[in-house]
């Protein structure tokens, strides 16, 4: 019989990989679209975990209109970033352009300094420490299952991962949108030429993408109780790594490398030293793309 | 190319122009302190704190001359320290300075002071080889050598024999772990568990679990509230009730606001309670909860009497305050009475501080005994 | 199109006075007129802060080799700059090693621990790449911070001791200014040669097409390694001079905010840009600085001037096409032309 220790360890490791899969959901979609790194992509969540922090403490609200407003204000962020940040680098449609890395890389930099900017913002205004969030909000009630404990947040990121991963299979292999945002992402000139609004999928890109970051930040905000202006960083760096490993666009690999990256942080901290347990995880990374170089489970692709 | 060095050129000399005017009807503190980034809530406490310590001197007319305290934002950035140490020491006004708030930037910063003949005087940096830089350099924290023996008598006291300890990868961290480890071997307990974390982790919940495996008596910790707050309302998650200790670090109102029923049984020691009779910090307290609206933390507590210190020790060299007369008035400091406890320096330019037992109890910190 | 051999030749005439302009008036400006500036003045401050942008011009340009020219996102720089830091830091602090010896030695041991850490990854391209690097630099990070026994861990490492050249004291603000304005001119010349080469021709080839130049025989795998690790030398040397300029390191100086900070630099500056990544480091280093009167804002309007400068100019302040030109009319030695004095490229 398993040792109880090790099981509570892996259904840490299990929801702390749910966590950093919440977010590689949103990252996923936008990468696989445009094929641009969005360093904003943190700062999303960091809105969607403070707007409904506001939400909650003006009006204190039931719990899931709180979801349903930080999804409203995922999607109002995510379409202002495509609009500031993405859209006037779109500009230049010949084909140079956009092949040209210089032209991805200055998207790089308008989404980087979007977020310097949204942070320190958001710093100006709330202040940088940790924000209080009110008790009865929190989704971390113990329940114990067995030997193990694992809590109502558990249960509900797990639940709601799954019905935007579910989701989001049904809306880009069943739907028209979901049919044009992969024609985009598969190539751009292409869809232009058979008469697919490119403008338009990319902005539903980003408008989706911005829901599941928002409702990332304000469940694993209540989840942890921890809600502060550079609370994205950790999570983005986790969710790109999750990401790559996946294969960069497809968003099933992109959950399960979040949770093989939370599973191995969590097993690390027995071994090793708690300090040590990222290396693990980086590690796991770099022997991923050394013997599957397109990621775990990346489809065949052009080399981007 | 030529024209942006040019304008760089040019910029230099408008600041010149603008730095060059100080008056000498006047006497200067450099504050160096992150206002912005991710520590920016400490620094702005120092600031809040310093204001207040600050009106109340000058109000008082013990000099002739007003004291200006010029504060520069390091964000907790090297880099950022280090220029601000040197623009400190170019104004002739500047006669003592405070800050920083890490330990990184107040070393990297002391390295300019020593050289330039500047007194620095710290409110939170803990690096064991701080005061050993030069004779310039100042703390007014309790050292873990200090703090750590003490805890671990505490401990051995309550009849606690194996411990868990456990603190923060900082150079604070380290001393915290170092300072208790030799106490409490010393005292035939025995450490069974002993570990840093990455500053700012969410998910402590391993670490938890790994501690419960150890079967230690109590726990140690040596983390700032928030990452407290976190451990412990994890710890109530997951229904590990082993006691827990920590250090004055960890007191902040804002512990109990974050952390909830899960604080209450920590003990931990402090310098500084605001719930204290002490009619010089029912004062500090009222000022700064009618100011800023909330009660300050153990931080800004020592910012405030870092400011008095050194505003006393300006006063003990005045009228011909110089850098070098500062400095020895500041060695000079005796029983200076303190929110944070009475505070004498050392021959090792090291505080020492009285130190209370508290714990938290309903929701509030008490002191014990 | 910014493919200099199609370009037709600078004409000769004047070629002799005109283009020694630049350099000359280059040196004239970092070893005459700053320090002078500077020494009139007497203000460590801005000492302080010419120091600091020279460095960050070295970490701006060596990135610029892997980043810029062979087109390879680099995420972990500052883990070469951190190794670079700690190599020297080490050695001054146990070992009392001269200035003169830690400078090679944090580029040979920088160099070495890219080369080790290239083997299994210059094989992957594009955003493989830029993840593999940022996971090399969190490593190295996480190395720096928790290998307490070696590195001294969060504690950093303390430099006693200003600079000091065989005997001769270089503690001086002039001095160490002169000390690091050599040391970084000296790299810059380095890279400029090796950026405006066929060498650096080959490097670019590697950018727009790697497959195209693997096909026309350039060992694109070598290349990229040596681009990689040429480039986190020079970061090792920026890394020495940041140790012993400051005299006191530690971890939170090299993490990932810094590489992000670095690759800032360039791109504002202009991807394959020489010039354009010594502009872009000087703009992030002395921007912040003279927005301080701002107060609490400032970081925000780093941030407006960061967007606003690639918004208008996504090609970067000064971008690749412009300063290839401009660094052939300036300082091209090596520009060969041939017998009908059309231009041919670099010897």
């Amino acid at each position: 019989m398993i040792d109880p220790y090790y099981l509570q360890q892996l259904v840490i490791g299990l929801s702390l990989g749910m966590t950093y899969a919440l977010m590689a959901i949103g990252f996923t979609l936008i990468f696989g679209v445009l094929n641009v790194v969005n360093f904003a992509h943190g700062e999303v969540y960091t809105i969607g975990a403070f707007a409904s922090l506001v939400l909650i403490t003006a009006f204190a609200p039931p719990f899931f209109l709180v979801v349903l407003f930080a999804l409203l204000v995922g999607a109002l962020a995510g379409f202002s970033l495509e609009r500031i940040a993405f859209k006037p680098f779109r500009r230049f449609t010949d084909e140079a352009s956009l092949k040209s890395r210089a032209m991805r890389e200055a998207t790089l930099m308008s989404s980087l300094a979007v977020s310097i900017i949204v942070r320190e913002l958001i710093e100006l205004v709330f202040g940088s420490q940790q924000q209080q969030v009110p008790f009865e909000y929190l989704i971390n009630d113990p329940i114990h299952v067995g030997p193990v404990v694992i809590t109502t947040g558990d249960v509900i990121i797990f639940v709601v991962s799954v019905a935007m991963l579910v989701g989001l299979q049904f809306l880009l292999t069943r739907t028209h949108v979901g049919l044009s945002i992969r024609a985009v992402s598969n190539n751009p000139l292409g869809a232009r030429y058979v008469g697919i609004n490119v403008d338009r999928t990319i902005i539903m890109t980003f408008v989706i993408g911005g829901m599941m970051g928002a409702a990332a930040g304000i469940l694993v905000g209540l989840y942890y109780g921890v809600i502060f202006p550079a609370m994205g960083f950790v999570p983005g760096i986790k969710a790109f790594v999750a990401m790559v490993m996946g294969g960069l666009s497809s968003i099933p690999g992109a959950v399960i490398c979040a949770i093989i990256l939370g599973l191995s942080e969590s097993i690390a901290v027995t071994f090793i030293s708690s300090g040590w347990a990222d290396i693990v995880a980086y590690s796991f990374l770099i022997l991923t793309l050394i013997f599957f170089p397109q990621g775990l489970f990346g489809a065949k692709r052009e080399r981007v | 190319m030529m024209k942006l060095k040019t304008a760089i050129a040019a910029g230099v000399l408008a600041a010149l122009g603008a730095t060059g005017a100080s008056a000498q009807d006047k006497i200067c503190i450099g504050y160096q302190l992150p206002l912005t980034g991710d520590t920016a809530q400490y620094g702005q406490g120092f600031r809040n704190a310093a204001e207040i310590q600050l009106e109340k001197f000058n109000a008082s007319g013990k000099l002739p001359v007003p004291v200006e305290i010029i504060y520069e934002d390091s964000r907790s950035d090297a880099k950022e320290g280090v220029t601000i140490a040197r623009k400190f020491v170019d104004n002739p006004c500047i006669v003592g300075v405070l800050g920083d708030f890490t330990s990184t930037v107040s070393m990297a910063a002391a390295q300019v002071y020593s050289r330039a003949g500047m007194p620095q005087l710290s409110q939170t940096a803990s690096h064991p080889d701080y005061t050993k830089i030069s004779e310039w350099q100042f703390r007014n924290i309790t050292t873990q050598n200090q703090e750590g023996p003490y805890n671990a008598d505490w401990m051995t006291e309550l009849g606690i024999k194996k411990v868990a300890v456990i603190a923060e990868q900082t150079d604070w961290g380290q001393s915290v772990v170092a300072g208790f480890t030799k106490q409490f071997e010393a005292d035939s307990g025995e450490v069974v568990f002993s570990e840093y974390f990455n500053r700012g982790l969410k998910d402590f919940r391993s670490v938890i679990t790994k501690i419960q495996r150890s079967e230690p008596d109590a726990v140690y910790t040596g983390y700032f509230y928030e990452d407290g707050a976190n451990f412990l309302r994890q710890m109530k998650q997951l229904g590990v009730e082993i006691p827990v200790f920590s250090t004055s670090a960890a007191y902040n109102p804002a512990l109990i606001n974050l952390g909830g029923d899960a604080v209450n049984g920590m003990k931990l020691t402090v310098t500084f309670l605001p719930t204290s009779d002490a009619e010089n910090v029912k004062e500090f307290v009222s000022e700064y909860e009618s100011r800023y609206g909330e009660a300050p933390g153990q931080f800004p507590a020592q910012a405030f009497d870092a400011v008095g210190i050194m505003l006393d020790a300006i006063v003990a060299s005045y009228p011909d305050v110089t850098r070098e007369k500062v400095r020895d008035a500041l060695a000079a400091t005796k029983d200076y009475p303190g929110v944070t406890g009475v505070t004498t320096f050392d021959e090792n330019r090291e505080p020492a501080k009285e130190l209370t037992k508290a714990e938290v109890i309903d929701g509030a910190f008490v002191g014990i005994e | 199109m910014s493919d200099p051999v199609s370009r037709p030749a600078m004409p000769q005439a004047g070629r002799s006075l005109m283009s020694r302009v630049l350099p000359l008036v280059g040196a004239l400006l970092v070893f005459a007129l700053i320090p002078a500036l500077l020494a009139h003045f007497g203000k460590g401050y801005f000492y302080q802060i010419a120091n600091l942008a020279l460095i960050f011009v070295l970490l701006a340009a060596s990135l610029h080799v892997v980043t810029g020219v062979a087109g390879l996102l680099h995420l972990g720089h500052a883990a070469f700059y951190g190794v670079g830091a700690y190599t020297a830091g080490l050695l001054a602090s146990h070992f009392d090693t001269t200035f003169v010896l830690t400078i090679p030695a944090a580029a040979v041991v920088t160099a070495a621990i890219a080369f080790l850490v290239a083997l299994p990854t210059m094989r992957l391209v594009s955003i493989y790449f830029a993840v593999a690097t940022l996971a090399i630099g969190q490593m190295i990070y996480l190395v720096l911070l928790n290998w307490v026994s070696f590195t001294n861990g969060p504690n950093g490492v303390l430099l006693f001791g200003g600079l000091s050249v065989f005997g001769i004291d270089l503690s001086s603000p002039t001095a160490t200014y002169f000390v690091v304005a050599l040391v970084v001119v000296a790299s810059l010349v380095v890279i400029h040669r090796i950026s405006h080469s066929y060498y650096g021709n080959a490097l670019r080839s590697l950018r727009e097409d790697d497959q195209c130049a693997d096909a026309m025989g350039v060992r694109t795998v070598a290349m990229k390694m040596q681009a990689f690790v040429i480039s986190a030398a020079f970061a090792g040397v920026a890394g020495a001079l940041w140790a012993h300029t400051t005299g006191y390191i530690a971890p939170p100086d090299f993490d990932f905010a810094e590489s992000i900070l670095i690759l800032s630099m360039i791109v504002v500056g202009g991807l394959g840009s020489l010039p354009g990544a010594i502009i872009g480091a000087l703009l992030l280093i002395l921007l912040p600085e003279f927005l301080r009167p701002l107060g609490d804002v400032r970081n925000i309007m780093v941030g407006c001037v960061l967007f606003f400068s690639i918004l208008l100019l996504p090609r970067g302040l000064f971008g690749e096409v412009s300063a290839l030109a401009l660094v052939r009319r300036q300082l091209g030695d090596a520009w060969t032309t041939d017998a009908k004095g059309r231009g041919v490229g670099w010897r």
